[in-house]
Order: C-alpha cells, then structure tokens, then sequence
C-alpha cells in the first residue's frame, strides 16, 4: 500500500517532529511532516562519516567507493554534497517512497511472518546496477524526485498507525541515506518496533558496525560472487560486501541473502556453488539464500527473464554444498517458497507469493520434529 | 552492443542530417577543425559595448567569416529552437555572464534566429538566478530556465555512459550551445566546453571516477550532443587555474579572453593549455602530475569529435 501525502499526514500526526528541529541545519521555514519538499531547497544535515581535506576537500567514508568530493560537488550517490569544506546528507528524513509492506516483500522469510513493515527509502544510491528494479529513485538526484519530509518520530507514528511491526530501508539504497537509517532505527527500537534494512552490503566496516546494534534484520543483495560482474554490472566491488555480511553476521543481526540471477551472467553452476559454499564456510548453513527471478529492465533489457529451470538448478546446486534454507523469489506459487524443517523435511511455513498460507511454527521450531528454526520469530 | 534506437534518437540523428540526408536544420558552414577564435575583451574595461565586440571578434575568428551575423546564420536557421547550455555551478563569481550571453543571443536574432526559439538554459533554474539571469518561460528578447525536472523517462546508453537527458538537448532544441567558462577542475582537470554537458544527463555523480574520461566523451557523441552541437563558447575574461569546480578565489585570474569555436574539443584543448600556462607562472604542479590531466580530451579526439593534438591547433586571435 503506497502512503500519498495526506494519508502520510494523516499517519504521522502523532509524531513528535519538533524534538528534531534543533537539528536542522538549514532552518528557515521549517518543513512540517508529510510537507511536501521542494527539490531545490531540502533541509540538510552534516554527514556522519566523512573526513577533512585541504583544499575544502573531503573524504566520504560511508562505503567503499572512498570518493573524495571537491567544493560544491557530490559524492557518486548524489545525495552527499560538500559545501564549503563541510559534507551534508540531503536526504536525512526526505523520504521519496513510503510503504506498508508485507515482510516477505523485502524478502524475510524468517522475521515475524504475515507481519508488515512501514518501508521508506530516499533518492540515490552508492553503486549503478544495470538492471536496477528501481532506478527511478536509486539513480536519480534528490531534487529530481518528489520527497516529503518525515522525520524519524512521525514515521513511527506512522508505522504505529498503519498497524505495521517493523520499519524497512529499502528500495533504493540505505546506505546512502545511513544518518536517516540510523535515527529510524533508534526511534523505531524505542517505540517497539524492530528495525530492518534491504541493501547491497557496500559499505565501510565503521558505519556498519555503528548501526547494527540498532537492527533486528539485514538482507544484503549479493549481486554475484566475481568481481567481474560488480566491476562491469554494478559498479561496486565484491569483496567489501562479503566483509560486510561477515560483519553483520557475527554481530548477531538476522541475516538473509538474496542473489538475482541474470542470464548469462551470474548463473552457471559453478558460480552457485562457490556462493553456497562460501556462505556455509564463512558464514552459517543456516543463513537464508534467495535466488530470484530476472526481469529486464533499466540498462539491461537485451537479456530475457531467467529461466526456471536455471532457478530451480541453483535451488539444488546451494542445497547440495549444505544449505538448509534455500528460496526461490519472483516466481509466485513454486514450492521454493516454502520454508522446510532441515531435519525433518516437514512444511513449517507455506507461501503463495507474498502471502503467509499456513504458519506451522511453535515457538520458533518445527511443529513436528521440534527441530529449531533460525529466525527472529516474535 | 547493438541497440535498438528511440524514436527521439532517430529524430535527433535525422535533425543532424546523419541518417537519410533529411537535414532539419539550416548548418550550411562545416566545423572548422581546430580553429579557436579568441578575443581580447579587458577584466576591468567598463564599456557597455565591450563584451558585444569581443564576442562579434570571436567568432569572425572562429569561423573566418567576415561579419558574426553571417556566421552565425550558416550554422543557424530560422527554423532552429537554439539551446544554450550555461555552467552555472561556480555562483555569480564565475560564471559565464548575462551581457556576454545576451550578446550571442543579440547576433543569433540579427542572424535569423526567432528569440522565441533561443533558449539559454542550465541544469536548474536556481543556479541561473545566482548567476544573474532572470528565468522566463515565455516572452522577453530569449527564453530562459532550468532543465530542474524535465528529465527524460527512460535513460540513453552511450558507450559507458546510461542516463537519462534533459528535455532540452533531446527534445526542444534543434541546435546547440555550450557556453561555459575556463576553469580547473578537481577530477576531470578542466572543465571548459565538453565538460559542461554533463549538466544534461540526471546522473553525472556517477561518472566522475578516472578522471571523467571516457564518460565525457560518451556524453558529448550521444546523438543529442554531436548530432546538435553548432558551437562552443568560453567567457574567459575571468579564468580559474586551481580549487574548481567551484568558485576559489585564489585561483582565479584575469585571462581577459573570449573564445569561440565550431570544434568543441580544439576549445577544451585551447582551455587546457590556458589554464597549464598560468598554474606554471604560479609554480603549480600539471595537471597531468596531480593525475587529473583531462585524458576525455583525446578519447574525444580519438571519436571523431573535434581535433586534440596541440600542433594542430589553430588560435586565431581576432
């Protein structure tokens, strides 16, 4: 369900949107939650992770891209700016998309099934995939899309209203908009909601580990497993992502992965099966893998959809290197939907699509071998 | 990679007369490769008159006609919508100014060109204001305004560059101007000419790593640019040599040059040298031991695009 303004109003009235004002940098007229923003002229904060340069230089150190931004110009996000020497975010609290979504939309298969997340996200984004689902809004600049302001207090409300348990950063990239995430995240946590995050992992360890312990859940969309398809397809790195799932693994935040397979490109067999077995080695069996469907789209619609037997051959590939949750997303109705008991091969949670058919969990295990399922269940 | 073209980029390459014959427009004179026409127009010379002179100079340079007018209307017809691109991003301090630019756009109307269909324009209408202009959307001796959110819908591939175009270079305007300034630039080396063009793509952040090269070139040959682009102009009266793109008061000095030319990148080049020659009475280091010589220069030499090799530059001073 997509929030339009004044239902986001609406939502937010209860919000406490003074108690942040202080930290606005920009005053001049203050925007009020749910105001719609103007593009040219968006309230501002200072960056949390950067550093000084000479020359009225700075050195982001958000995400691995390091990029060092002269006067008056922007980091490749687009959404940094360096002014005079001192970088600001413009987009703490701009948010361009605001959902109430099901929790398998993100997809968590293992957090609070049939619940909703009040999901948001603002424009930009740290890296360029060429078949990016949501380039309108990753790849473009704040000031090109319609935002509204919501600070971290109304969208609690906000979340709190819609009925919603958990709060989502997702669509674009969260970690360009990490300030924002980070003061969610807070806000959210004390109002009892649990915080999660949807994003491509590319990211500096310091940011990383700053936020994490504000987080119940982390999906990271590992892209590929070779540096050739980050270098060429997204324009990133693979290596600082597979430090960050390690990172966010061991700080004990619920971790599941998704991997699109595009045709061609990422989804021979031998690919898979080092993915798997890496996860399995460095990380835990237990960890969920979604492999989902390609559609074309963006830059990248020379390629046809992925076809379902090269889904269904990864399904088996990542089971046979030990995987115990292994799913197939885009692809409405297939049985790799499913969550199955690892022990017992029994159906512990059944799906169609985004929807939660039967839920056979007890307190977290099987219902019947009563073997543990890894989750973050209540 | 092939790649089916859009019926706006079909229309684009068919206006530059690159598919069928079918030209559009009124271009009668060819580029004049590596020719610069730069004129003297003093810092401190109070003289109404001055800026209008210097550019009728410049571009009788640039083009070796005899008088701008006729110029102007060999590359310019009654039927074009003329865009002029600003770089606006410096601030009022360094920015091409309003009289300069009024004074081309004086010489289009004397040229032929209708001023309903002169069309200066940057990337946003805040930017223009800062520099000077008044924005108008219709009426008044030319039109004036910010690209803001008049992005195209989908995005354009060209070579490595994938972005969507604002509306003016791919839809309103028949034939184009870039109109910048002579400055330094921290990644890219210069940004003069070519540079500039990065204001009509939506995403130009994601293409400053090595150097901008070969992204800027990528965005110039995109059918919207070299199937458009007329002429190119410099308002280098004042000029930057260090701490751009943005406005560094140490670095700027007093180069007291307008420069114009039909070879966008002869005019990068000319910018180049402008600028290595007073980073070198200054005891700077090069661009090119900073790592920030502008190699886009030669990969658009290397396109086709304008001519980039020193020895064949020709610098009419007029």
């Amino acid at each position: 369900m997509k929030l339009d303004r004044r239902r986001l109003a609406v939502l937010a009235a209860g919000g406490a949107a003074g108690a942040l004002l202080p930290g606005w940098l920009e005053a001049g007229e203050r925007p009020q939650p749910g105001d719609l923003l103007d593009g040219e002229d968006l309230p501002v904060r200072e960056a949390s992770w950067y550093k000084k340069l000479d020359g009225r230089k700075v050195e982001c150190q958000l995400c691995p891209q390091a990029c060092t931004v002269a006067d008056m110009e922007r980091g490749t996000c687009g959404v940094r700016e360096n002014r005079d020497g001192i970088y600001y975010t413009l987009v703490h609290s701009v948010a361009c998309s605001v959902h109430v979504d099901p929790i398998e939309k993100k997809p968590f298969f293992h957090v609070m099934p049939g619940e909703t997340a009040l999901s948001y996200a603002t424009a930009g984004c740290n890296v360029e995939c060429k078949f990016c689902q949501n380039w309108e809004i990753s790849q473009f600049r704040p000031e090109q899309v319609r935002a509204y302001h919501l600070p971290p207090d109304a969208m609690v409300a906000a979340a709190k209203r819609s009925g919603a348990k958990l709060t989502a950063a997702t669509y674009s990239e969260p970690v360009v908009f990490w300030e924002y995430v980070r003061d969610a995240a807070a806000a959210a946590r004390s109002a009892g909601l649990k915080p999660t995050v949807v994003s491509n992992g590319f990211i500096q360890d310091q940011p990383l580990k700053e936020v994490l312990p504000l987080l119940s859940a982390f999906k990271v969309d590992l892209k590929a497993f070779t540096e050739t398809f980050y270098r060429e397809q997204v324009r990133g790195e693979l290596e600082p992502v597979l430090k960050s799932l390690q990172t966010i693994h061991r700080a004990g935040v619920w971790l599941e992965i998704v991997v699109l397979l595009v045709p061609t490109l990422n989804d021979s067999e031998d690919e898979v099966r080092r993915l798997a077995a890496w996860v399995a080695e460095n990380l835990d069996p237990s960890v969920p893998v979604h492999f989902t469907r390609f559609h074309p789209t963006y830059r990248l619609t020379n390629l046809p959809p992925t076809p379902v037997p090269t889904l269904e051959r990864a399904w088996r590939v990542a089971k046979a290197e030990g995987l115990d949750f292994v799913y197939l997303g885009n692809l409405p109705g297939h049985e790799a939907e499913n969550t199955y008991c690892p022990a017992c091969g029994e159906t512990v949670i059944r799906r169609l699509g985004f929807q939660i058919l039967e839920n056979r969990l007890q307190h977290g295990h099987c219902a019947g071998c009563k073997r543990a399922i890894p989750g973050v269940w209540s | 990679m092939s790649r089916r073209l859009s019926r706006r980029e079909l229309v684009a390459l068919m206006g530059a007369g690159m598919v069928g014959g079918a030209r559009r427009s009124a271009a009668r004179i060819a580029m004049r490769r590596g020719v610069v026409g730069v004129a003297g127009e003093s810092p401190d010379d109070g003289d109404p008159g001055a800026p209008r002179r210097a550019m009728e100079r410049a571009v009788r340079g640039a083009m070796g006609v005899a008088t701008a007018a006729e110029g102007l209307a060999g590359l310019f017809g009654p039927s074009d919508t003329v865009g002029l691109k600003l770089n606006c991003l410096a601030g009022p301090r360094l920015s091409p100014r309003p009289v300069l630019v009024e004074a081309l756009v004086d010489l289009l109307a004397e040229a032929g060109v209708s001023r309903r269909k002169i069309i200066v324009f940057e990337r946003s209408s805040r930017e223009l204001e800062r520099a000077g202009f008044k924005i108008r959307r219709s009426g008044g001796p030319y039109l004036c305004y910010g690209t803001d959110n008049g992005w195209d819908r989908r995005p354009s591939v060209s070579g490595a560059i994938g972005s969507c175009f604002a509306a003016e270079v791919s839809t309103t305007c028949s034939a184009l101007i870039s109109f910048g300034v002579v400055k330094d630039h921290d990644l890219a080396g210069v940004s003069a000419g070519m540079k500039n063009w990065y204001g009509v793509i939506h995403n130009p952040n994601k293409y400053h790593d090595t150097n901008c090269d070969p992204y800027v070139a990528d965005v110039m040959r995109h059918p919207f640019i070299a199937g458009k682009l007329r002429l190119t102009v410099l308002d280098g009266v004042h000029a930057q040599c260090q701490g751009g793109p943005a406005f560094f008061g140490p670095g700027i000095f007093p180069l007291g040059r307008v420069a114009v030319s039909t070879d966008p990148v002869a005019a990068d080049l000319w910018a180049w040298q402008i600028i290595e020659k007073e980073r070198a009475r200054r005891g700077l280091p090069t661009l090119e031991s900073e790592q920030r010589a502008p190699n886009f220069i030669a990969t658009a030499t290397g396109y086709g695009l304008g001519v980039g090799d020193p020895e064949s530059l020709r610098v009419v001073k007029a």
